[in-house]
């Protein structure tokens, strides 16, 4: 076992800072009085560590969850590029840690997908919810059946005056936020109707229904992607708001900013 | 009256037998305040005040001494019970001078037990008022925050102070002046220093209901001229390329607004 061993102390050696990836006060502790920097990534802040990552969401698959705590903690300036960092976090569903990762902060491409959540035009929280919006609507569907949907979050008033209404907007002069217990059985019932729902910055439906009408040059989305990911694609390109797709052929959340594919999500996962 | 019985043991029996009753006074008081400590315990565990002056610093520091907030009113209850059975013991056996005594002390010892009472309410009522307003305010993450929960503890201190003070007979028409000025200084403040919200939140609440204008909509306030972001209580959010106006509602009423259709 000692070429294990060994093989385990060559990962570990001469790391800059350890991303933590636990709720766990008892595990927390064990890093905390190392030399090293411990910085905490988890949904809430239960430790109460002083460095601190927020994931906006429980991300499921080990990449985008190491991905969001590295940008997370580099745009914090609690890891400088260059450094060597270890990952230590959950691979399977469960509890307990059982992956440690090595990397270096500047070895992977910057994907935004930090950017997409805290530096939105619209509020962190609201992306958040919309999100679990559209991944709740991927998992259930409407009625069984498989539906697609296209919100567009942040930046309302340019997307209104950049689409027209299909039909008579069923949120005017409602005052229903992204958030409120109300909105999944009503978005569900209003995914059926063709458009887009707007969203403004504080999370106030604007709209749904909209036809969106950027110019669509120069938008370079994934071939096979239809025209909702298309519309989703140009309009952020077109302005500064986050698209947030649910495709109704294959099911996946998928996420737009400034024109490019920033994080595709399966619902099935969460 | 208890004096009344003494004399009539006294005039009926003998001098043993009232010395008899005063020990039985005795015995039943220990009795009684038994069950009053007992009833006072499960009375703050049907009621669930033990969950709600929990985490309170009375409470934590009475528990440094192994008892808890309702075992010392418990006992203090108890001991109030206790020593009105040994003041009418000692009535009835005729141990004191009990005439002047007796007054003084039916006059006194209730009044006591109050003020105790109300400075340990007051204590935690203090302290759970604000543990409360520091749970609300722990969204805004900034330490001056604080002192809002510290200024309601100390304001509950300082009434519960003026209760026990008042119940012992001290003079307390100076304090009472002084709580006056400050609570007036308090609403007086908050109202100016509120007084652009509540404007502000009485035009949004009709920008809101009726929507004059709506996010999408070019409009303009003043010479701000620029397409509606957002609307909420108290503002209105103009963007012009580059430029966002965040302007508070009551001017939105007071100027009026244009909008400008294309």
């Amino acid at each position: 076992m000692t070429g294990l061993g060994e093989m385990l102390d060559e990962v570990v050696e001469d790391i800059d800072a350890v991303l933590l990836y636990t709720q766990d006060a008892g595990t927390f502790e064990r890093f905390d009085n190392d030399d090293t920097e411990t910085i905490v990534v988890a949904t809430e802040n239960a430790v109460e560590a002083d460095q601190f990552v927020a994931l906006p969401l429980q991300f499921n698959d080990l990449d985008g969850r190491i991905r969001y705590g590295l940008e997370g903690a580099m745009d914090a300036d609690l890891i400088a590029e260059g450094d060597e960092v270890l990952c230590l976090t959950t691979f399977m569903d469960g509890g307990d840690i059982d992956t440690i990762v090595r990397i270096r902060a500047d070895e992977f491409s910057h994907t935004g997908l930090y950017d997409l959540f805290v530096n939105s035009r619209a509020d962190p929280d609201v992306v958040r919810d919309v999100f679990e919006v559209a991944i709740e609507l991927g998992k259930k569907g409407q009625k069984g059946k498989p539906v697609g949907a296209l919100f567009v979050v942040g930046d309302a008033g340019k997307v209104m005056n950049k689409s027209r209404p299909l039909s008579y907007n069923p949120f005017e002069k409602s005052h229903v936020h992204v958030g409120d217990p109300i909105v999944n059985v009503m978005l569900k019932e209003f995914s059926r109707l063709d458009g887009a729902f707007v969203i403004s910055d504080g999370g106030k439906i604007v709209s749904a229904y909209r036809y969106l009408e950027p110019a669509a040059e120069g938008v370079d989305i994934p071939k096979g992607l239809g025209a909702r990911h298309m519309a989703a694609g140009a309009i952020t390109r077109d302005t500064n708001a986050t698209a947030i797709v649910l495709s109704e052929s294959d099911g996946m959340v998928r996420a737009f900013k400034a024109g490019e594919l920033i994080l595709e999500l399966d619902p099935e996962e969460y | 009256m208890p004096i009344d019985v003494g004399r009539l043991v006294r005039r009926l029996f003998s001098e043993e037998a009232a010395f008899t009753v005063a020990v039985s006074i005795l015995v039943a008081g220990a009795l009684l305040s038994y069950l009053v400590w007992r009833w006072v315990h499960s009375l703050f565990e049907r009621t669930g005040m033990n969950d709600a002056v929990e985490g309170t610093a009375f409470e934590r520091s009475v528990s440094r001494f192994g008892t808890s907030t309702s075992g010392i009113i418990a006992t203090l209850l108890g001991l109030f019970v206790y020593t009105l059975a040994i003041i009418a013991a000692f009535n009835v056996a005729r141990l004191l001078d009990y005439e002047v005594f007796w007054t003084q002390v039916t006059r006194n010892l209730p009044r006591l037990f109050i003020a105790v009472l109300a400075i340990i309410i007051g204590l935690i009522t203090g302290d759970k008022a604000k543990i409360v307003i520091k749970e609300r305010l722990r969204s805004v993450k900034l330490p001056e925050a604080s002192i809002l929960g510290d200024i309601a503890k100390y304001s509950i201190f300082y009434i519960a102070a003026l209760i026990a003070l008042a119940q012992l007979g001290v003079a307390t028409t100076a304090l009472l002046v002084l709580l006056g000025a400050y609570a007036f200084g308090l609403v007086f403040l908050v109202g100016i220093a509120a007084k652009d919200f509540l404007a502000a939140g009485a035009a949004g609440i009709y920008l809101l209901l009726i929507e004059p204008y709506t996010i999408g909509d070019e409009v303009r306030i003043d010479d701000k001229r620029g397409i509606v972001q957002e609307v909420d209580m108290f503002v209105t959010r103009i963007e012009t390329d580059g430029e966002e106006y965040i302007i508070p509602n009551q001017q939105v009423f007071r100027s009026g607004i244009i909008r400008i259709r294309s």
